[in-house]
């Protein structure tokens, strides 16, 4: 296993001590990096939101339900994945859940391996999250002549030929492509053709 | 003599000829209408027309007696009126309006009660009216007498209410209308007085013979006849008359007011020439002759206005030219048809307005019963909504409460489970079988609390009749048996005393008991279309043990089931299994005692036994 994604926060959020310990007790014996809060304000307020990670959430909680802390997330931008693990389970409440994003929707008692091939998959998404996030971000610190050069970058076309349509120097161009590499943290023009299909999927 | 055989001969012929004159005396009349008959005697030479006048008169005394008293006028007549033979025809007062009716007589003889009754009806002329031995004009001379023994014990009109009395007719003068026209104008209470009379009928003296044998207490007689029995030597002077009211000139006692004597009237039959020659020789017949002293009368004088009679009559409501009420009412209808046919249409509408109202509350009937009936519905799916909920509610409630530490212990079990696949040393599963077991415990908290919340309330004890709580609580289940179609029997005994037991604890037994029977019988219906269901509740009581039972003829249960009391085992596919845990529940709370046992061939039968106290 990708040591990377094992070193990843795992949050339990459940208000029922038995399954909050239960579970961690749980995963912990599956090696992952496991932190319990009892609601969903505590964890709001805790947790290291901008980071990758995961996030088990029960659904019926006091203070806060489980879809409110999940809304939270989006809205702030939170790379962290969510798993629902909850007592009460409906279908509707399943595909709400998963159209919000989550990754998966599971009812108490869960089937262990189930639920660890779902943290795994939900710790890759979160990378991939932040990723896309960071990508989001330097796009939107770009100027609007570094956007224009870096759709016609992806758009394959060479040095000259940018230069000529935007009417500027060569030299500016050479630049500009070497400072969008260097902010999307792209080592190719291809690689950087892949966020920018990313940023705009 | 040749012509009175030959007469004699006729009669019978006559006779023969009209049977309806049958019953008349051998000097008949003739069928032969308005025509005078004129006999023509064949002499030796010279051929003589006699002419035969019939005359009628009133028998009151009977046909002799009449004979007696009227044959001597008309021989007077025969003697005063030449080439005339008279024949007399004593009648009864029927007889008589019978006679005028179809003109089978020329003149008639009778009291001035029938003079009006038949001369307002039928065309007669009054000629003349008798005369008394009384006094100079005094022609008044009948009237009602109200005759009693001498030693009774009567002297007024009250007395005589409802005894036994006699009188001659409904419709005759001196023996009953004069004197019952009297007591309504004295202000007496006829019907009261008249509630036992007999109707004695000609001849008159009957009514006093009846009297003397003390068969009637009192007789209702013409003025005058009995002053003339006792003359005649048929009575002893033993009887006295009731409020005798005779005026100074009038010799007889009478209880009535006096009206005038008896007339002589020609029908149409007689000719005006006739009638003349008649008068005339009435009038000239002189008090002493032998006619007038068997006649009882002085004379004869012009006829005299019978109004006081007609009076009478009207007041009497009897009078001939007094139509009855509904010919006058048709009559009055004829000359009013508007107000007719508003009173028939009035008449139509009420009718249809009755109908109306009878359709309306019919229909109102049944939309009250249907209300009622959609109300019971209602009431049951309510009931039935609200059952459903509880159970919901606890099931979710009880289902999320050991959810949680099931989910618990099976992620102990996988951690545990993992550490074995990862050969961990045994001391390490310790912990976990540790929280395993801290969870178990936190179920069976779980499940203590859930039996502390559902043990209900202490149960409210009270004197109650039983009797009356099982026919309430089968109210309560009535509209579902009538629904299902469901009879159902209550054996109940007869003063059973008051129980001290929790009388809604108790109803909600019966309620469970008998709906399992009602879901026993529905079962047993869809296996066997001609078995009856019924379920039977009976009640008993003996040595301060209350005995009540309920028994089906449904499905029945087997011997495993009877023992199966516990909650949530139920033999009902829908069933929670709780109905007869209650029961159970409630019955132990009595200190009483449940049993299920089978019933041949099938069925079941639920006995409860509780001791009870009783009041004091």
């Amino acid at each position: 296993m990708n040591n990377r994604l094992t070193n990843l926060p795992v949050y339990v959020v459940d208000d029922d001590q038995s399954v909050r310990e239960s579970l961690a007790f749980l995963l912990e014996e599956y090696e992952f990096n496991v932190a319990v809060f009892s609601d969903g304000q505590h964890f709001l307020d805790n947790a290291a939101l901008t980071q990758p990670g995961c996030v088990i959430l029960d659904s019926r909680m006091p203070v806060l339900r489980g879809q409110q802390v999940h809304q939270h997330l989006r809205d702030n931008q939170s790379p962290l994945a969510v798993i629902y693990l909850t007592g009460h389970g409906d279908v509707p409440m399943a595909v709400d859940a998963l159209q919000a994003g989550a990754v998966n929707f599971f009812q108490k008692p869960v089937n262990a391996e189930q639920l660890v091939a779902a943290i795994n998959l939900a710790l890759e998404n979160s990378m991939q999250q932040l990723d896309k996030l960071a990508s989001i971000d330097a796009y939107q610190s770009l100027t609007e002549r570094e956007k224009d050069i870096l759709g016609l970058i992806v758009a394959g076309k060479r040095n000259q030929k940018i230069a000529d349509e935007l009417c500027i120097a060569m030299r500016t161009v050479e630049v500009h492509r070497a400072s969008l590499l260097k902010k999307f943290a792209a080592k190719t023009v291809a690689e950087l053709a892949y966020i920018y299909g990313v940023l705009h999927s | 003599m040749h012509w009175g055989l030959w007469l004699s001969a006729c009669a019978v012929i006559c006779s023969a000829i009209n049977p309806a004159l049958a019953e008349m005396p051998t000097d008949s009349v003739s069928s032969q209408r308005g025509a005078q008959r004129d006999i023509v005697i064949a002499d030796a030479n010279q051929p003589v027309a006699v002419k035969m006048i019939d005359v009628a008169v009133l028998a009151t005394r009977g046909k002799s007696a009449a004979r007696h008293r009227w044959q001597p006028t008309m021989t007077w007549l025969e003697s005063h009126i030449a080439n005339s033979r008279f024949m007399l025809h004593p009648l009864t007062l029927d007889e008589m309006a019978n006679a005028v009716e179809q003109l089978k007589v020329d003149f008639v003889i009778t009291n001035p009660g029938q003079a009006v009754q038949l001369g307002r009806q039928f065309d007669l002329s009054w000629l003349v009216t008798m005369t008394s031995h009384t006094g100079e004009s005094q022609t008044n001379s009948i009237g009602s007498a109200l005759v009693v023994r001498r030693d009774s014990p009567y002297y007024s009109v009250e007395q005589l209410y409802g005894k036994p009395l006699s009188a001659v007719a409904s419709n005759a003068f001196g023996g009953y209308l004069s004197l019952r026209h009297h007591l309504i104008s004295q202000g007496f209470d006829a019907n009261a007085f008249f509630s036992r009379v007999r109707f004695l009928g000609f001849p008159i003296d009957a009514s006093l013979y009846q009297l003397r044998d003390k068969h009637i207490e009192a007789a209702v007689v013409p003025a005058c006849l009995l002053e003339s029995m006792v003359t005649d030597g048929l009575l002893e002077d033993n009887y006295r008359v009731i409020q005798s009211r005779s005026p100074a000139y009038f010799p007889c006692q009478v209880t009535s007011e006096l009206y005038p004597n008896w007339s002589f009237a020609k029908t149409q039959r007689a000719t005006n020439e006739l009638a003349k020659q008649m008068s005339q020789a009435l009038l000239a017949m002189p008090a002493e002759s032998e006619a007038a002293i068997a006649a009882r009368a002085s004379g004869w004088t012009s006829p005299v206005s019978l109004l006081a009679i007609d009076k009478l009559y009207q007041e009497l409501n009897m009078h001939p030219l007094h139509l009855p009420w509904w010919q006058e009412a048709f009559i009055w209808l004829d000359d009013n048809q508007q107000w007719g046919w508003l009173l028939f249409v009035t008449l139509v509408l009420l009718n249809g307005y009755h109908f109306w109202l009878e359709y309306c509350f019919n229909r109102n009937k049944k939309q009250l019963e249907q209300a009622l009936h959609r109300l019971k519905h209602n009431g049951e799916l309510l009931e039935h909504a609200q059952r459903v909920a509880i159970v919901g509610e606890l099931g979710t409630s009880v289902a999320h409460e050991i959810n949680q530490p099931l989910a618990a212990i099976r992620n102990y079990t996988e951690a545990g489970l993992l550490r074995i696949a990862k050969q961990r040393p045994l001391e390490d599963l310790v912990p976990v079988l540790e929280k395993i077991q801290h969870q178990v415990e936190r179920v069976d908290n779980i499940v203590q609390r859930l039996r502390t919340m559902i043990k209900k309330h202490a149960a409210e004890k009270k004197f109650i009749d039983i009797n009356q709580l099982i026919i309430d609580t089968m109210e309560l289940l009535d509209f579902r048996l009538t629904k299902l179609e469901i009879p159902y029997r209550l054996s109940l005994q007869t003063s059973l005393p008051l129980c001290y037991i929790d009388p809604i604890g108790l109803q909600q037994v019966l309620v469970n008991l008998v709906t399992n029977a009602i879901d026993a019988c529905v079962s047993a219906q869809h296996t066997d279309v001609t078995w009856q269901p019924e379920i039977v509740i009976e009640s008993h009581y003996q040595d301060n043990v209350l005995t009540l039972t309920v028994s089906d003829n449904g499905i029945g249960i087997s011997a495993e089931q009877a023992a199966a009391t516990q909650a949530f085992v139920s033999t009902k596919t829908q069933g929670l299994g709780l109905g007869l845990a209650i029961c159970r529940d409630v019955i132990e709370d009595h200190a009483g005692q449940m049993s299920l046992s089978p019933i041949a061939p099938h069925g079941c039968k639920v006995t409860i036994v509780i001791p009870v106290s009783l009041p004091q």
